[in-house]
């Protein structure tokens, strides 16, 4: 180590050994910076040269996904009727986040997966595109005619072995169910058959190293196995179905669903029984009517037959970070599990196809020349 | 050593450790609470703490404090590490949420001092590599930047900007939306 600076024994405040100290430990305390703060990790990239340096540079970035493992969620994804919105839970805000004509699909390692409807309604020609919010870098993909409501799609990084906590600029998948069998997008379409019903339109769930997606009015689900590129359904515990759930990566990364009953959240997961046969069992149920409003029934008369039948449910589930999001008659609420947290969030009206797909990820600002 | 049995707790006493700051205070402490610092313990290990364990770059003010918080965490990090440890008491064991939520608070109340003192305890906890005192006053400093602008945190740690005009010009341009 060449020339220590000197101890100080002068203990009023000292600000030029406060900069010193800065410049020896301050990457140290720059990837302690929350990670749903990317905005702060920004302004302290203006600092200084030293300090832009270490925040753009890729040591700081992966030393700050080793102290952070699960990447925070950044927002999340609103199908609203003429397109979809990104609405922040964190201080990062996308170049662009209402986009006109897209209606989301999907999220997942650090990017977007949307139906363009405009295109669809223009040139009856299907697209979907994948964006990632951060970089708002987007790429369109035409796919082979899918029956308008018969279908689902799900976007991951296809690197294997990858621990998607940097791999959004990286090549990707995309999974496309529909009733007759499903179709995989990226090394060349591949077509699976047999398997009926509707596909119910929220996000699917990846768990393990196969995607599940809900049927509509069913009491199985659908599983593609990414490994063997094979179709099969699972069926739900009795009483249960695809309507009322969402599926999920349960706290030990086993296949999880989340529904409302009686005004009480149910967590269920798949658990290993007898005669090596997979069973479901209930792993925890919380009581809303302790967490969320008494509903405003002055307002909800306004809201249509199937809202007031149904609310609350389940609307999505940001995996790895324990926040459900529901639908109540009072809109949308986002409740976090470990600390019983629960947020109303602003947004418009219910719509039939209501969507909310988290978006989690890193954001560690990339500037440009900057990092070198 | 020749006492067996319940003798966990004459041996640790008996273990005690003489640290000595830069101004040539001497600190005798117990080598449960030294060797929270990986330094010492590799000093410890290879056996040369005979005559104290010279700290030059720690002042006793500095280093009474971070005796503090290695006592206060020792019974803790006994309780995480389990058998390995010196301690093996199962007492020490049981590591409940009582106790966790008062190491919280002395947590807290230690880092109630001013800046020059916070950044002296992240310059020791550095050098003696204590992991969870590094974490604890980094984590401080980290929270400060929270909400602050550039020109704010160039204020509260006395940093003077030397980013060229273009230069910050094209990282406003860039990251236009932390600044809205």
């Amino acid at each position: 180590m060449d020339s220590p600076p000197p101890a100080r024994r002068d203990p009023a405040m000292d600000p030029p050994a406060a900069a010193a100290l800065m410049d020896e430990l301050v990457e140290e305390v720059l990837i302690r910076v929350p990670p749903d703060d990317p905005a702060s990790l920004v302004r302290a990239a203006l600092v200084c040269k030293r300090w832009c340096r270490h925040i753009a540079g890729a040591s700081f970035r992966r030393r700050f996904r080793e102290l952070h493992p699960r990447p925070p969620m950044l927002g999340y994804l609103y199908r609203r009727r003429d397109g979809t919105d990104f609405v922040p839970t964190s201080s990062f805000r996308p170049p662009h986040a209402v986009r006109e004509g897209w209606r989301v699909l999907d999220a997942r390692h650090g990017r977007v997966l949307v139906l363009d409807a405009a295109e669809l309604y223009e040139t009856m020609e299907m697209a979907l595109i994948v964006w990632d919010p951060v970089t708002d870098d987007q790429q369109s993909l035409p796919i082979p005619q899918l029956q308008p409501f018969a279908w689902n799609a799900a976007l991951l990084c296809a690197t294997v072995g990858c621990d998607h906590l940097d791999c959004r600029g990286g090549p990707f998948l995309v999974i496309a169910v529909t009733t007759t069998g499903g179709t995989e997008f990226g090394g060349g379409p591949r077509h699976h058959n047999g398997c009926d019903g509707i596909v119910r339109r929220v996000h699917g769930a990846l768990v393990g190293n196969a995607i599940y997606f809900n049927y509509e009015m069913s009491t199985k689900i659908l599983e593609y196995d990414l490994g063997r590129q094979e179709l099969s359904t699972i069926n739900l515990p009795s009483a249960f179905h695809g309507w009322q759930i969402v599926l999920m990566e349960a706290d030990d990364g086993v296949l999880g669903f989340a529904t409302v009953q009686d005004s009480k959240l149910c967590l269920w997961a798949r658990e290993a029984g007898v005669d090596r046969n997979v069973g479901w069992a209930q792993r925890r149920v919380i009581e809303l009517d302790k967490l969320l409003p008494v509903p405003d029934y002055n307002r909800s008369a306004s809201l249509d037959a199937y809202t007031i039948a149904s609310a609350p449910f389940v609307v999505a589930v940001a995996d790895g970070i324990d926040v459900i999001f529901l639908w109540t008659d009072d809109g949308l609420f986002s409740i976090h599990l470990k600390s019983s947290r629960v947020e109303k969030k602003k947004i418009g009206e219910f719509i039939s196809d209501l969507g909310v797909v988290p978006y989690m990820s890193f954001c560690t600002p990339a500037l440009g020349r900057l990092d070198r | 050593m020749a006492s067996a049995g319940s003798g966990d707790e004459k041996a640790a006493a008996a273990a005690m450790i003489t640290l000595i700051s830069s101004d040539n205070e001497k600190f005798e402490v117990t080598e449960a609470t030294a060797t929270l610092s990986q330094t010492i313990r590799h000093m410890i290990e290879d056996g040369c703490t005979d005559g104290g364990v010279p700290l030059p770059n720690v002042t006793s003010k500095i280093l009474a404090r971070v005796i503090e918080y290695c006592k206060k965490h020792a019974t803790a990090a006994a309780g995480e590490e389990g058998s390995s440890s010196s301690f093996s008491d199962a007492a020490f064991l049981e590591v409940d949420r009582a106790f966790l939520e008062e190491l919280e608070e002395f947590d807290d109340a230690f880092l109630e001092v001013d800046r020059a003192t916070l950044f002296d305890l992240i310059l020791a906890a550095n050098y003696l590599d204590i992991k969870g005192l590094l974490n604890l006053t980094c984590q401080k400093v980290a929270d400060s930047v929270k909400g602050k602008t550039p020109e704010q945190i160039r204020e509260m740690y006395n940093i003077v900007n030397d980013l060229t005009p273009e230069e910050e010009a094209e990282i406003r341009r860039e990251t236009q939306w932390a600044f809205e």
